[in-house]
């Protein structure tokens, strides 16, 4: 039975989601200071059954790893938070409905760049989805969302002039470009619907060869 | 039919139409003038989906309720491509004018598309334009050439305008031709071209 | 821009699937919240609608029409600005239907006896509750529906 509990809540309880992983993220209730603990329990929209996630039991983090509990990104999700101070409780407070597909954040992609003399190939690998285990089979998010492209930046650090190109496949090659001059590349992954973009990679500079 | 008093003091908005330029649609009418008084008007909207399926419902627009100006941004409702009825009315205090209805219903599919603002230059032997970013609902269908090859004209597809975008290499000495057009998805159609610019490559 | 061709076995229909999900993103905290049922799901269970890949066709022309028939206008709330949103979902849907119909008119939209038990399945989730709890909570559940349709 629900003991009866006064503790003020846990707050902005939500999901932190990138590339899939999915974190349950809160704030501590206010006013109570150290020593506070936290379960947490989760629930597959439409089965309804709230489960209780073992691991973030008792535990006085502030964050839960549910990644693998919502690993099935076609689901939508519920997650809840109660917290224990001093022999009392809180009410357990709720996540609005979590869409793995359209509430993650994405990664922008790995980006290689190699030169020669008048031009610079630029090779991108996409994020990954979040993996169960570092054996499994990495499943890209190419293979996730079918809209995803690129855009990539070019920046002529001689002219300072900077062009965007976007692509859908993972390599583009500049040619005809100034010998001993440098460019620097940075690259944004860019799902056209649901609409999800990335921040921009590192800047990741090169120069051509001289003549 | 003899007007009732309230309706003979407040008549209501006349000449009411919709300026529509690059999918902003604005629905406009003539002033109500009341010597001494401030009028104030009121917008409805009704999509087809309202007259066909919802007992012909009207939606009222916040952002011009109780309004001064005579014109009201309807961008925001006009999301469909159906044919939209929209209606506004006088407010004096109390009193309230009766509703002036648009004579046709707006399709935003009429929309005007204006030739896209377009800057074409070179970084070296490559071709860049910049566009002027007209919102999610814009494409830009861009064609180039090189002059004396008119008849080989290549055409690149632009659905996000961020900054400027890479057309293509150019051959050393050659001088090459752009021009665009917008595109919108939702209804399908272009705009006119806008104006041919040429640029010259290096001469290698 | 998201503007997509979308397949639909026969049928191909173009439609700006971004327009839809930006008005449903505007509402989708609120709507979701008057859905305090998290034991019934109308597109999601028993069978979870994204493993319908059979007969989409037929799929998608039942679900137009159940939203634009039995949906949208059970779902007035006392928030001008939802309903507002609401009307353009409702009307962007009224336009794709018209621009099934005609794809309908000129190809067989098979519906396979898988296709059928599925729709009906949908139809008696929908069943389970009052009118308004049934088409608030579809409402809410539109982007597991877009999700499904942009599928390739």
């Amino acid at each position: 039975a629900e003991l009866y509990c006064s503790l003020p809540s846990p707050k902005n309880v939500h999901f932190e989601s990138k590339n899939l992983k999915n974190i349950l993220d809160w704030s501590p209730p206010e006013g109570l200071g150290e020593g506070v603990l936290y379960k947490v329990k989760y629930l597959i929209y439409g089965i309804g059954k709230w489960i209780k996630k073992s691991e973030c039991k008792d535990i006085s983090r502030t964050w839960c790893d549910l990644s693998n509990e919502t690993y099935n990104h076609e689901d939508q999700y519920y997650a809840s938070v109660k917290a224990f101070f001093s022999g009392n409780c809180s009410r357990w407070t709720e996540t609005a409905r979590f869409n793995p597909l359209t509430d993650t954040k994405i990664d922008p992609p790995a980006v290689t760049v190699s030169s020669t003399e008048k031009s610079i190939s630029i090779v991108l690998t996409a994020p990954e989805k979040w993996k169960r285990t570092p054996e499994e089979e990495s499943v890209s998010l190419y293979q996730v969302y079918s809209g995803l492209q690129y855009n990539v930046s070019v920046l002529n650090k001689k002219t300072k002039k900077r062009w965007v190109f976007s692509i859908k496949n993972n390599t583009l090659v500049v040619p005809r470009l100034e010998s001993n001059t440098v460019y620097c590349v940075n690259v944004q992954t860019y799902v056209t619907t649901p609409l999800l973009l990335s921040g921009f990679s590192k800047e990741c500079c090169i120069a051509t060869l001289k003549d | 039919p003899l007007l009732t008093d309230e309706e003979a003091l407040l008549p209501a908005p006349q000449n009411i139409s919709i300026l529509s330029t690059n999918m902003k649609h604005f629905l406009t009418w003539s002033p109500v003038t009341v010597p001494g008084e401030t009028v104030r008007y009121s917008v409805e909207f009704q999509g087809e989906y309202e007259r066909d399926y919802a007992n012909e419902i009207w939606i009222p627009i916040s952002e011009c309720s109780l309004i001064t100006v005579t014109q009201c941004n309807v961008t925001e409702d006009i999301s469909a491509t159906v044919p939209y009825n929209l209606r506004v009315r006088a407010n004096l205090g109390s009193r309230s004018s009766k509703w002036s209805t648009l004579k046709v219903l707006f399709n935003r599919i009429t929309t005007f598309l204006t030739p896209p603002v377009m800057e074409v230059s070179t970084d070296g032997y490559h071709l860049l334009v910049k566009l002027e970013d007209l919102g999610p609902t814009f494409q830009f269908h861009i064609f180039y050439w090189r002059k004396g090859q008119e008849s080989w004209v290549h055409k690149k597809t632009v659905k996000e305008i961020s900054s400027v975008v890479h057309l293509d290499t150019m051959e050393a000495g050659a001088e090459y031709c752009v021009k665009a057009q917008t595109y919108v998805e939702a209804i399908n159609r272009s705009s006119n071209f806008s104006q041919a610019q040429c640029v010259r490559g290096p001469d290698g | 821009t998201g503007n997509k061709i979308l397949r639909f076995g026969p049928c191909m229909i173009s439609m700006n699937v971004n327009e839809i999900r930006a008005s449903f993103t505007a509402i989708k905290a609120t709507i979701q919240a008057k859905d305090a049922i998290r034991t019934i799901s109308i597109l999601s269970y028993p069978y979870s609608l994204h493993n319908f890949n059979v007969d989409r066709c037929c799929i998608i022309h039942h679900l137009l029409r159940f939203y634009v028939d039995k949906v949208f206008k059970h779902c007035e709330t006392e928030d001008s600005h939802v309903n507002r949103k609401i009307s353009s979902i409702a009307n962007s849907f009224l336009s794709i239907k018209k621009k099934f119909r005609q794809c309908n008119e000129q190809n067989v939209c098979d519906c396979g006896e898988e296709a059928i038990e599925k729709y009906k399945q949908i139809l008696t989730n929908y069943g389970q509750l009052n009118i308004t709890s049934a088409a608030m909570k579809s409402l809410g559940e539109l982007d597991i529906l877009l999700d499904w349709m942009e599928k390739a």
